[in-house]
């Protein structure tokens, strides 16, 4: 009886670990709610936020806007992502920049901002915190 | 970050300058729209290394390339030279298909001084999102990280290991390029292909050479999947050195064992090849990357092959790293030159002379192998200081990649060295 016990409270520890991580705004991929995307791996997501690709699976042209620098949600994004510190992002991008190969993704504001432009553009993609994800915009799981 | 790092940086400095010109700005929205659009045609950004090398042979110099005259051990205790630079770069975007780039860096220079020189200077034409054209300067992709190796800040090392990244003198090119990308699956394919030509510097005992490549023609097939890359390049070019006319002139006055001596091993307009093949594994926590290159010519240049491996951890803002390096000669560093015997005293004397010119630079071909561990540390945004240690063993006979050679020096044996640098972007 104490075993079941003990199993049922670490049981139940794990629930309410699971229940913390996923209210920390878990960041999802998006798209506009116009695009014919359903979903999209994390190495293609990261691929055009790093300028390694410029299309959709599909072979539309795929515009990344980022979000703001230093902001949570962008950390967390090229984190999980990309497996890439901010640190790591820039010495990316300067390879990048001072060899001439490209240039960074615009960036939005504010996440409402990055949520108007990715509903008005089909083409854009970008992230937001999941609880910012409402009918404008839909979010992009794993296939 | 790298949007306001690269993208506005006029902008943003103009704006920090005086608080009063940040409020009017913000006042008149429009004059920020104007400055926005301003800003996105010209960007300025940049990078440098501000380093300190040190060597435990005084009889000799440690430096970074072939291009460099001195460095640590014999000219001085501790050198900046070996891995200091900066420069400053200007992309322009006149069209979204047309944009030109002009870098400057200076560094310490073939003559000693930190003339600026250009870098990059051209113009590209995006003819699609994976497909442009390049006319102008480019930096040539001859290994992995040619093209980025001035760029501390992008790398993981103090410096590219000299063993692989020393084999090839030619590193820019003055001509066009185009490059072609291509989505497979979730595979990406990069194919650039380069041709044109370019001139090279050295220093000598007292003075410079130059090295002249023509013909220049350069393939690199880049393939990356999640992770991985893999990435293999190969070269051809025509190079002349006049340094070494003299030399094989002299061979040519000994009849037809001179000349052939002269053209087996003379630079002029001579075929050199290279073969370099990379590898990397980059999930982000931790890396493993490796590299193996190769330069082959009918000519004193001869054959030369070198590789890396290097493998380290991101443990939060510190970066320790492994690397282990090596240089080998693949042909002969020694000649029996002309044949003394039954020529008159005088001749044999000028003919032993030629074969021992000959024999010394047959012999400053580098072997040895290079065992260095460091650390990166991102110790502030934009900014990493690293340290690094360095065991050189020599092979038997070289000096290695060391210069400055004094007569103390004693092939054949080994080297340690301590640098340290900070590696900046703005």
């Amino acid at each position: 009886m104490p075993i079941t016990s003990r199993l049922a409270s670490s049981i139940a520890g794990f629930a309410l670990a699971l229940a913390a991580s996923a209210a920390s705004a878990e960041v999802v991929a998006v798209v506009s709610a116009k695009s014919p995307l359903s979903s999209l791996s994390k190495n293609e997501v990261a691929d055009i936020f790093l300028g390694k690709a410029s299309r959709f699976p599909d072979g539309s042209t795929a515009v990344p806007i980022d979000q703001a620098e230093g902001s949570a949600v962008r950390e967390e994004f090229y984190l999980k992502f990309a497996g890439k510190s901010p640190a790591q992002l820039t010495a990316h991008w300067s390879k990048i920049i001072f060899t001439g190969r490209g240039q960074p993704p615009r960036i939005a504001s504010t996440s409402a901002e990055l949520k108007r432009l990715i509903a008005e553009n089909p083409g854009a993609i970008g992230y937001l915190e999941q609880n910012m994800v409402d009918g404008s915009v839909k979010a992009l799981p794993p296939p | 970050m790298p949007n306001n790092l690269f993208q506005r940086g006029i902008r943003c400095k103009a704006g920090v300058q005086t608080a009063a010109a940040l409020l009017v700005a913000l006042h008149v929205a429009d004059a920020v729209a104007d400055d926005d659009a301003a800003a996105r045609m010209f960007s300025f950004s940049g990078f440098g290394t501000f380093g300190l090398v040190h060597s435990s042979e005084q009889q000799a110099d440690f430096t970074s390339t072939i291009f460099k005259p001195n460095g640590a051990g014999y000219s001085r205790a501790w050198s900046a030279d070996v891995d200091s630079l900066i420069a400053g770069q200007v992309i322009a975007n006149f069209t979204p298909k047309v944009s030109a780039v002009l870098q400057v860096v200076s560094e310490q220079n073939y003559d000693n001084t930190y003339r600026p020189h250009v870098e990059w200077a051209n113009v590209k034409y995006q003819f699609t999102p994976d497909f442009s054209a390049r006319i102008g300067r480019t930096a040539l992709p001859v290994f992995m990280l040619t093209d980025s190796r001035l760029i501390g800040y992008a790398n993981p090392w103090v410096r590219p290991p000299i063993e692989l990244y020393g084999l090839s003198s030619i590193t820019s090119n003055d001509g066009v390029d185009a490059s072609y990308r291509l989505a497979l699956g979730s595979a990406i394919n990069t194919v650039q292909v380069s041709a044109g030509q370019t001139d090279f510097r050295f220093p000598t005992a007292g003075g410079s050479g130059v090295g002249h490549a023509r013909d220049l023609a350069w393939f690199v097939d880049t393939f990356e999947r999640g992770f991985t890359t893999l990435r293999v390049s190969y070269g051809e070019t025509r190079v002349t050195v006049p340094l070494y006319a003299p030399l094989f002139d002299a061979f040519r006055e000994f009849g037809p064992e001179g000349t052939a001596i002269a053209d087996k091993y003379d630079v002029n307009r001579r075929l050199v090849r290279f073969l370099g093949l990379g590898a990397s594994y980059d999930p982000g926590t931790w890396f493993v990357m490796g590299e193996w290159g190769d330069i082959d010519s009918d000519s004193i240049i001869g054959d030369n092959s070198g590789w890396y491996v290097s493998s380290g951890y991101r443990f939060g803002k510190f970066t320790p790293y492994v690397t282990f390096a090596a240089r080998r000669a693949d042909s002969t560093t020694s000649d029996p030159g002309l044949t003394l015997a039954g020529l008159p005293p005088v001749l044999a004397g000028t003919a032993g002379a030629l074969n021992a010119s000959l024999n010394s630079q047959l012999g400053t071909r580098v072997v040895q192998n290079t065992l260095s561990i460091g650390s990166r540390w991102d110790f502030t945004k934009n900014a990493a200081l690293k340290l690094q240690l360095e065991h050189t063993r020599h092979g038997a006979g070289s000096a290695g990649t060391l210069i400055n050679v004094q007569p103390g020096f004693q092939p054949g044996g080994g080297v340690n060295v301590i640098s340290a640098t900070i590696d900046f972007v703005f």
